[in-house]
């Protein structure tokens, strides 16, 4: 049976009383018996987890796996949330064709989101409720005590449970096997923090705002400074950009032409018949197999197309006096323009419709002086709507042209012409 | 971890059932063979050549087979992992394994259907009669592997390896019970390691064989082990029940405790899970690489009612069990955890039926009378089974020199 | 001391898991007194400096990458992942063993972890580490790294949560720092120990505060072991997504070889595998050179070549699935992978000592002489992961055989592809060799509880 006091010069107050086993069958027991002798107010400690104890000691169960419940539902909801928010809400975009909120896709960062929270949760509450960290603790202060993390094992009871009586405590731990029994002694003063650790703390904490300080800073104002090039030779890479200057070649352009006779992909125009209205060097007199079939939908196509692209100078019907003519001959400042032709006129209607496709494709140079009185459509008009248009214009000259016998039969009666029968 | 004082084993009447009347076992027997006759019936009735009848029956034949396997598997893991805790619930565990001898015995009807019925079960049995000319090619080229002559053989070897294995810890364990002989334990440990890789074998193969090839152009890597994870999640719920039953006829009272039920539940969880993680690996691979030759398993699972199905499957044998069997008091009371048991014997069948069942009823989920007769016949039989291996020896192995550590088993 | 062997089989008898003097003194002054000795033996600084000129050719060629392009690597097109992610994969593996040992094992109850978990575990964080630095070096524009994660910023873009690459992201990150936690909470009680046997300032400031003023309280184990209990629970599940994330990176893709339902479980298996190899390659010579033998004896060694032939199997099982199905499937590109391409194409060496090395040489392991002499496992290990790197070569190089003849290619690593990977080395040993320096070994706590109570004095 050895005795300890501590000594110090800082005034004390008993705090509790301190008793050492060798093994943990003698603690469990001393625990049992400072539990029925009614004292509550009690810890015991020991190298490893001795099972047993929380019998002993009545420690009640922990909320500990609830708040780790709680965080992972947590986790969930907000991973959830954020991919939500992020890939179907805020930023949509798609990926391989998956649905913008996409479950499965969304299930391994959910899952991590999980275990993160809650793992983080478990460690820091596991802390937080043993009061960790604190690194003031009388106990530190017994050189026995050293022996608790390693093979001895200690309980301690409390100066201020209204059970203590510390010499019947001495009593019941020494008829347990104690090894020795300790008063604690706290110092009652609050722990006093010195100066340098205070100044040392506010001065992190003022530099720990400069860097949020300066990105805000540099996130609201403009500058004139040019960026920072980490990697030069990534930002400024040795090579030529289109429409860029070069020695290398004579005509000092980085773009090149391409080799003469280079025809891009689906662009071999080479049929003459659909492409340009020519077959066998004379101008076509039939509609090429492409333009088929001739029917309503295509006849609605070429009318179409006419209102659009033919219809301003040559008019809605045909007649030549199209809007863009009809103000161009108004004013007094045009005095090159060309009146259109109309197309109801007699050498547009003796035109083979080949001839006809011809000048909506190639335009119309009437003067012969290299300036076109008609614009060349090719670029514009795919061919077989030229080919719609044609049959449109077609339409337009019989419709001045007609005789009884285009009607078909039932329709001719419905025509009242009471001038023709007189 | 052992307490400190270790009950004892009951008496000789707490640890048999002694008196099960041979009437009773081949009355369930007898009864079950007359619902499946009931339900050939209906299947006659129903004038589709028995295609629905010989699905239905294969649902019945793969949920209890995959039952047996999953305790087959049990046992052989007890010995392979050496370990101690599980001897008071082994020999539970061997009863549920052996009936897989009974399984051999109701693989006969899908074996001649397969050989005689055309392409009843199997389409591939019968590649002239598939008119799709792309799938017949692709089913020539498998025709090394799907043909009946190397069906019948595999299905031999499974049936010798699954009764082979049970049949030699059977008779070891029935022997040492005798005996007491240690070295028993030792020789069933050394037998229990190759017999892991065959086990793992043979499941995959009569997975890929019975099932996967009902949708012959399909295939899946993990398709065995998914199938296994159900196996052993169904073996697993239904030791639960049989030693539940036999502590409610007064059998077992003081061997098997809540520290067993409570294993038996973490195992059941961590199976449960298993299980999710099979099924979500293999779902979501496919989903993502989108691939006709893949997806054209899951599309029929997901139209109809089979993605009720699905979804039931999900929350039911995955999310809500998960929640369920996450406490440690649900695990320790006979009543909360025979019913998660009995829910995952539900889904489980509700599993296997999604894998066979969509292959000939695309519209929707059926759950017709041939479906439960089918249920209820194999069941009978099984049920048959389990009484006649149970009866008459001990309910323990009461010479198993861990069966000390086993009864004094705690679980902290 | 005498080495009592341990490895016997009595079913009816429980071997010790600690051998020799096994009471709770001997255990703290066999643990502690490595890290407390004045001055470590001259063959720790020898390895220590090798170790580190090791990390600094990691450093240097990581330096000369930054500063002139990802280029200095062999990748090309079609093989844009290259060697990098091979070893990525291949360090995340190694690192999977630590957290089985650590959280699997303790739900299974598995005594014999606590004399091996710790080392594991740090183990664990080391490989990650290691993992680590390749994806993040292989952004080319390291600064910019941080742009994998999601923060609000004025593109107004957020990242693609679709994508297998950004899984990773935060399977690995979570990994490395719950991994971390559990480390550290499973160390705090022998931080204490350290700190109460602490002689010297220095080593009482740093073990006082990184103990956090643990005193053993009952109150306080008993919240520990739950919070130990719950982050067990969390990893074991967490170690088994952060590697099928990893195989989701290849399997959701179509490219033949890589998109195969089996992936994730059979990367788990491989991750824990070569993670395990890894151990034994580490503890046969820590224990011998550190005095450990009583507390790592021949039965951990023995169970842990088990776990290796054990995942052997499970892997060797998944090469097969793999290869009947890919016959099984009639796909021609992927028959033509499986049993063309692999075995003979260009890269067959690698995929024969793949086999050979995963699959066939831890059969060894079924002889008992096997698993009881050190240096045949360290060698059968040493082999184990050689295999395992092969195999992520292997997989990565069906890159090369795409669907379209017109794009396939090879690889062809470069000079600073190998000084990475042998730097990588250098990392991890460096911080294996200040862990054995300066922090417990062992986990002593634990290990005091599976002694049996009745050695104390």
């Amino acid at each position: 049976m050895i005795e300890h006091e501590v000594q110090t010069d800082q005034p004390q107050v008993l705090s509790g009383l301190l008793a050492e086993f060798t093994d943990q069958q003698g603690l469990l027991e001393a625990a049992q018996g400072v539990r029925e002798a009614g004292l509550r107010r009690t810890d015991c400690f020991s190298p490893y987890p001795v099972h047993g104890m929380e019998r002993a000691l009545g420690i009640r169960n922990t909320p500990l796996p609830w708040l780790v419940l709680f965080a992972g539902f947590a986790g969930c909801v907000v991973a959830l949330l954020m991919q939500w928010w992020t890939n179907a809400v805020d930023y949509p975009f798609l990926i391989s064709g998956k649905p913008l909120f996409s479950l499965p896709a969304n299930i391994p960062v959910t899952f991590e989101l999980i275990v993160l929270f809650s793992a983080f949760t478990a460690f820091f509450a596991v802390l937080a409720l043993n009061g960790l960290p604190r690194f003031h603790n009388p106990l530190f202060q017994h050189e026995r005590f050293r022996r608790a993390s390693s093979d001895r094992f200690f309980i301690l009871v409390e100066a201020s449970d209204p059970q203590f009586d510390a010499i019947r405590l001495r009593e019941l731990f020494q008829s347990h096997g104690a090894v020795s029994v300790e008063q604690v002694m706290a110092d009652p003063t609050p722990a006093r923090i010195p100066l340098a650790v205070h100044l040392t703390g506010v001065i992190v904490l003022c530099l720990a705002f400069i860097p949020p300080l300066w990105i805000a800073r540099d996130r609201s104002t403009t500058s004139d400074v040019p960026r920072i090039h980490p990697v030069p030779d990534m930002d400024f890479q040795p090579k030529f950009k289109p429409q860029a200057e070069t020695s290398l070649f004579a005509d000092g352009r980085t773009m090149r032409l391409p080799v003469a006779g280079t025809i891009a992909r689906g662009e071999l125009n080479d049929d003459e018949h659909f492409v340009r209205g020519i077959v066998a060097n004379a101008f076509a007199t039939t509609f090429p197999a492409q333009a088929m079939p001739l029917d309503q939908v295509m006849m609605a196509r070429g009318r179409e197309r006419f209102n659009i692209y033919c219809a301003t100078c040559h008019g809605l019907a045909g007649d030549g006096n199209g809007i863009t003519s009809q103000r161009a001959l108004a004013r007094a400042d045009s005095p090159n323009w060309r009146p259109p032709l109309s197309l109801h006129s007699q050498g547009v209607l003796e035109m083979p419709i080949g001839k006809l496709f011809f000048t909506i494709t190639n335009g119309v140079d009437r003067q012969n002086d290299g300036n076109l009185s008609m614009p060349a459509y090719d670029v514009q008009i795919p061919p077989r709507d030229r080919w719609a248009i044609v049959l449109y214009v077609l339409a337009l000259q019989r419709s001045r042209n007609a005789e009884l016998n285009d009607l078909p039969e039932g329709a001719r009666e419905s025509l009242a012409l009471p001038d023709i029968a007189q | 971890m052992l307490k400190h004082d270790i009950p004892q084993l009951g008496d000789d009447d707490n640890l048999t059932l002694s008196r099960i009347p041979p009437r009773l076992i081949s009355g369930a027997a007898a009864a079950g063979g007359i619902i499946l006759l009931i339900a050939l019936l209906l299947g006659w009735a129903a004038k589709d050549s028995f295609t629905y009848f010989f699905h239905a029956y294969l649902v019945s034949f793969s949920f209890y087979l995959s039952i047996s396997l999953g305790a087959l598997f049990l046992v052989t893991l007890h010995h392979a992992s050496r370990a101690g805790w599980s001897v008071c619930v082994r020999r539970v565990s061997e009863i549920v394994a052996a009936n897989v001898l009974l399984m051999a015995i109701l693989f006969l009807p899908i074996l001649l259907v397969a050989i005689f019925g055309g392409k009843t079960l199997y389409v591939w049995t019968n590649l002239a009669a598939i008119e799709d000319e792309h799938v017949r090619h692709i089913l020539e080229g498998k025709s090394a592997y799907l043909n009946l002559w190397f069906f019948t053989l595999r299905a031999v070897i499974y049936f010798a390896v699954w009764g082979g294995l049970i049949w030699f810890f059977w008779k070891r364990s029935l022997e040492q019970d005798k005996s007491g002989d240690v070295t028993l334990s030792l020789k069933m440990e050394k037998v229990s390691y190759p017999a892991l890789i065959l086990f793992a074998l043979t499941i995959t193969f009569a997975a890929f064989d019975w099932i996967m090839s009902l949708t012959p152009v399909w295939f899946s890597t993990i398709f065995g082990v998914y199938f296994f994870s159900g196996a052993v999640v169904g073996g697993l719920s239904t030791i639960i029940l049989v030693l539940i039953a036999l502590q409610g006829r007064g059998r077992l009272t003081t061997a098997v405790t809540p520290d067993h039920y409570h294993e038996l539940g973490k195992l059941l969880f961590a199976f449960i899970i298993f299980w999710g993680y099979m099924a979500f690996s293999q779902y979501m691979l496919i989903w993502y690489a989108n691939m006709p030759e893949e997806t054209v398993w899951y599309l029929p699972r997901q139209r109809h009612g089979w993605l009720a199905v699905s979804l039931i499957l999900l929350f039911g044998h995955l999310l809500i069990p998960f929640f369920g069997l996450m406490s440690r008091q649900v695990k320790r009371r006979k009543a909360l955890l025979g019913f998660w048991a009995v829910w995952m014997l539900v889904v489980h069948w509700l599993d296997v039926q999604y894998l066979v069942m969509p292959h000939v009823n695309e519209t929707g989920f059926p759950l017709g009378p041939m479906d439960i007769c089918c249920l209820a016949g194999v069941g009978l039989i099984f049920l048959a089974g389990l009484l006649f291996f149970a009866g008459h020896r001990p309910l323990v192995p009461t010479k198993d020199p861990r069966l000390g550590e086993s009864l004094g088993f705690e679980n902290l | 001391m005498a080495v009592v062997d341990n490895t016997f089989n009595d079913p009816a008898l429980r071997a010790p898991l600690i051998t020799g003097r096994a009471d709770l003194a001997s255990i703290t002054d066999t643990v502690c007194e490595i890290t407390e000795q004045y001055r470590p033996p001259r063959s720790w600084y020898v390895a220590f400096i090798a170790s580190l000129s090791l990390l600094g050719m990691l450093g240097l060629s990581i330096i000369y990458l930054i500063a002139t392009g990802v280029g200095v690597w062999g990748n090309n097109s079609p093989v844009f992942w290259g060697w990098p992610i091979v070893n990525f994969v291949f360090w995340v593996g190694i690192g999977h063993a630590g957290t089985l040992i650590s959280a699997i094992l303790f739900l299974f109850r598995q005594q014999w972890r606590t004399s091996i978990n710790r080392m594991a575990e740090a183990m664990t964080i080391f490989a990650v580490t290691c993992a680590g630095v390749f994806p993040g070096i292989h952004v080319g524009r390291v600064w910019l790294a941080y742009w994998l994660a999601p923060y609000p910023n004025y593109l107004g873009m957020w990242p693609n949560f679709r994508s297998p690459l950004l899984w990773d992201v935060f399977a690995v990150s979570t990994y490395a720092s719950v991994s971390a936690l559990f480390w550290y909470l499973g160390m705090i009680p022998d931080l204490a120990t350290l700190r109460d046997r602490a002689t010297t300032k220095i080593r009482k400031l740093a073990y006082g505060v990184a103990s956090l003023g643990w005193t053993g309280s009952a109150r306080a184990w008993h919240r520990y072991e739950r919070a130990y209990l719950l982050l067990a629970a969390l990893a074991t599940p967490l170690v088994l997504s952060v590697h099928s994330v990893v195989s989701f990176d290849f399997a959701v893709a179509q490219v033949p070889g890589w998109h195969t339902t089996i992936f994730p479980p059979y990367f788990v298996a491989g991750a824990i595998f070569s993670g395990f190899a890894m151990v034994v390659t580490l503890a046969v010579p820590a224990r011998a050179y550190f005095g450990l033998k009583n507390l790592i004896t021949m039965r951990h060694l023995e169970n842990m070549t088990k776990v290796i032939l054990a995942t052997s199997c499970m892997v060797g099982y998944a090469y097969g699935v793999e290869l009947f199905t890919a016959w099984y499937s009639q796909n021609p590109n992927e028959t033509f992978l499986f049993l063309g391409n692999r075995p003979f194409g260009p890269y067959a060496p690698a995929y024969w000592t793949m086999v050979t090395c995963n699959v066939l040489i831890p059969q060894l392991f079924w002889f008992r002489k096997c698993r009881t002499t050190p240096w045949m496992m360290v060698i059968i290990a040493l082999l184990v992961n050689v295999g395992m790197w092969m195999e992520r070569f292997v997989i990565m190089m069906s890159l090369t055989r795409d669907y379209l003849p017109s794009s396939w290619g090879s690889f062809i690593p470069t000079p600073i592809d190998v000084v990475m990977l042998i730097g990588s080395f250098g990392l991890f040993f460096t911080l294996f060799l200040l862990f054995c320096r300066y922090l417990p070994m062992v986990a002593m706590a634990e290990v005091k509880t599976v002694l049996p109570h009745g050695h104390q004095p």
